[in-house]
């Protein structure tokens, strides 16, 4: 018992110890939504490049799973304490955090909105002040997936679209179908999205999805997927009917997976978001900001359509930044 | 209710119900609620009533109902896993992990799957009966190490991609034009029925579940079989794991979030007392069918998401419902 409160005991101190010499240098906090998906491993990535490049530390936290809400508000809070020159976040929600961004507007550290999670319009009726946002536009990636829709299978094309939504309630999710759906009817209108339905992000579930909605509309034309572990849930499911060559699947994220699963010619596409990107410049415009120099308040970092040409080609500059 | 309280009707009622219970081990009120469902969705969309489509829901049931005999077993005997759903996360990376990223042979996928599914659920049991402390606690603890350790197993936290061919056709093939997963799920659930209707090991179950004291008084032994019956829900959890990994062709770390309480769901719904001594495997799969047939009918119907949650809940709690006014019935007459 006694050893074990002397190990506790030199725990704590240690923890003290280096607390007390971080602050001695001005250090960047990060805190992500969760690093269980390969999208935050290659933002922190980013993040990591960016402050090696910039000559910054920097601090990274995460909750458990990107639906752990207030768990994020609390880890949140605690690494105000150790009082960070920034506060980079990547909040859960769009109003989860402002109560610590509050306290960190208050301490005088600047804030930034990492991925566009916070809405400009919450955030200014809080009295949040927001250094700047930066991510990719989902509505743009989305509309992307149209667009090439579009392109892939014709803009006279006639047939039923379905989409797969994110979790329900998810923003991020919400936009992606949105950007997509309303582009297809300019680009596309003889494509009919014939169902829009919430797939949880749950690869399962997709797959459980299209199942589905290939009995009612056997001569489904295409797929759009919120995210790509669902998207290549649907082209398991699509395959295993043997409608491969039928139907047209697009994801969004171009992760790892998804652009093996696009090389194999089993997914369509996939809008990839440059996660890696997002990061890196996130810690470049955060270094202006703290120089004194001002920065968009709104930065959209672009995304890329990768398809199996893309993929094999390789002449697209953007490619060295999917990760 | 006035009709089935006149005598005559009332017994035929009575002696169809007591049928039902005794030797189909079914509730016939969960089979009643299943049956209206299935002609509601008949009535509502012309694409429900068909063999593919049935098939269909059946596949989409085959991880839940897998999870749901494990869940039945342990609250036969008034255990608790909470750990189901991560642990099939667990599993279907191990599997894929050691045929895909260490390129061991085929088989190993399964046996990774399986195994690690079987070591969680040994560990469950050997924590729950020598440290004493609840089931609640180890296993809520299992559902966060289990998912811990299918992140760090995953690089990067994403999906293992791409299995070898015959792992795949365990999601995917259709023998005798029948989805894998819907066999595995069907001869699963006959076995496990078996036991738990019939076996010694069953009624050792059961009657744990239902007095422990008394059930030690006559010679069973307790923990041996608790441990042995959350090795074995572990296992059932590598299955759906199993089965997860091969219909999406990937060892997913997130697989099976929340899972664990679907599977729970089902499980009472199916006429499983939540507290033990009573349990029915084969009412699990009807609960886990009346979820299946709800979720189906509404993806055929293009219900919006806010809505699908509204009638998932309302269903829940009307099935549940009238099969509690039947036991209070019971209890009064």
């Amino acid at each position: 018992m006694t050893k074990l409160k002397t190990v506790l005991l030199a725990s704590v101190l240690i923890a003290f110890g280096s607390a007390a010499a971080a602050a001695d240098k001005p250090i960047y906090g990060v805190l992500m939504k969760t690093l269980a998906n390969p999208f935050w491993g290659a933002m922190e990535q980013g993040v990591k490049a960016g402050a090696k490049a910039a000559g910054v530390e920097y601090y990274l936290q995460a909750v458990e799973s990107d639906q752990a809400a207030e768990p994020q508000l609390n880890t949140c809070n605690t690494m105000l304490e150790k009082k960070p020159a920034v506060m980079i976040t990547a909040a859960i929600n769009s109003t989860i955090l402002l109560p610590c961004l509050k306290r960190a507007n208050e301490m005088k550290i600047p804030v930034v909105d990492l991925d566009n999670n916070l809405d400009p319009k919450v955030t200014k009726d809080a009295g949040v002040n927001i250094a700047f946002h930066i991510g990719s536009n989902n509505e743009t990636a989305g509309a992307q997936g149209a667009d090439y829709v579009a392109k892939k299978v014709g803009k006279d094309a006639k047939g039923p679209v379905l989409v797969i939504e994110g979790l329900s309630g998810n923003i991020t999710g919400q936009r992606r179908a949105k950007g997509f759906a309303e582009e297809l009817k300019k680009v596309a209108p003889g494509l009919e999205v014939v169902a829009s339905l919430p797939g949880d992000w749950d690869r399962g579930k997709a797959a459980n999805i299209t199942n589905d909605i290939l009995t009612k509309y056997p001569d489904l034309k295409v797929i759009f997927a919120a995210n790509d572990g669902m998207a290549l849930g649907a082209v398991e499911t699509v395959f295993a009917a043997n409608k491969g060559k039928q139907v047209t699947i697009v994801g969004v994220d171009g992760n790892s997976d998804a652009v093996k699963s696009i090389k194999a010619g089993r997914l369509t596409a996939s809008v990839a978001q440059l996660p890696y990107l997002v990061g890196k410049q996130a810690v470049e415009n955060v270094k202006k900001v703290v120089a004194g120099g001002k920065v968009d308040e709104v930065i959209y970092v672009p995304t890329l359509v990768l398809t199996k040409d893309v993929l094999e080609k390789g002449t697209e500059p953007m490619l060295k930044y999917v990760k | 209710m006035t009709a089935i309280d006149t005598a005559g009707r009332g017994d035929a009622w009575r002696r169809l119900q007591f049928f039902f219970d005794s030797k189909v081990h079914v509730r016939l009120e969960s089979l009643i609620v299943l049956a209206l469902l299935c002609v509601a969705m008949t009535v509502l969309s012309p694409y429900f009533l068909s063999v593919s489509n049935f098939l269909n829901i059946l596949l989409a049931t085959s991880t839940i109902g897998v999870l749901a005999i494990g869940a039945t077993l342990i609250l036969s005997s008034a255990g608790l896993d909470l750990s189901l759903g991560s642990v099939l996360g667990l599993s279907g990376v191990a599997g894929a992990y050691l045929s895909v990223e260490l390129e061991w042979p085929w088989f190993m996928a399964i046996i990774g799957a399986l195994g690690s599914g079987a070591l969680a659920g040994y560990i469950n049991g050997q924590l729950i009966t020598r440290t004493r402390i609840p089931a609640f606690i180890v296993t809520l603890g299992m559902l966060g190490i289990a998912r811990g350790v299918a992140l760090i197993i995953a690089p990067n936290g994403g999906a293992i991609y791409g299995l070898p061919d015959i792992v795949v056709y365990l999601g995917q093939g259709r023998p005798f034009g029948v989805p894998t997963p819907v066999v595995i799920l069907v001869l699963t659930a006959l076995i496990a029925h078996y036991v738990l209707a019939y076996s010694r090991f069953g009624m050792h179950t059961l009657a744990m579940g239902d007095n422990e004291g008394a059930a030690r008084a006559t010679g069973i032994p307790v923990e041996r079989l608790r441990r042995e019956l959350y090795a074995i829900s572990g296992l059932l959890a590598g299955l759906a794991g199993l089965i997860f990994m091969a219909r999406v062709n990937a060892g997913d770390p997130t697989a099976g979030y929340t899972y664990e309480l679907t599977a729970i769901t089902a499980t009472i719904i199916g006429g499983t007392s939540l507290f033990g001594g009573r349990g029915s495997i084969l009412g699990a799969l009807v609960g886990a069918l009346i979820m299946g047939v709800l979720q189906n009918g509404l993806n055929l119907l293009a219900v919006q998401s806010y809505y699908q949650q509204i009638a998932i809940g309302a269903v829940l709690i009307i099935a549940v419902y009238i099969d509690q006014l039947q036991s209070e019935r019971e209890r009064k007459s």
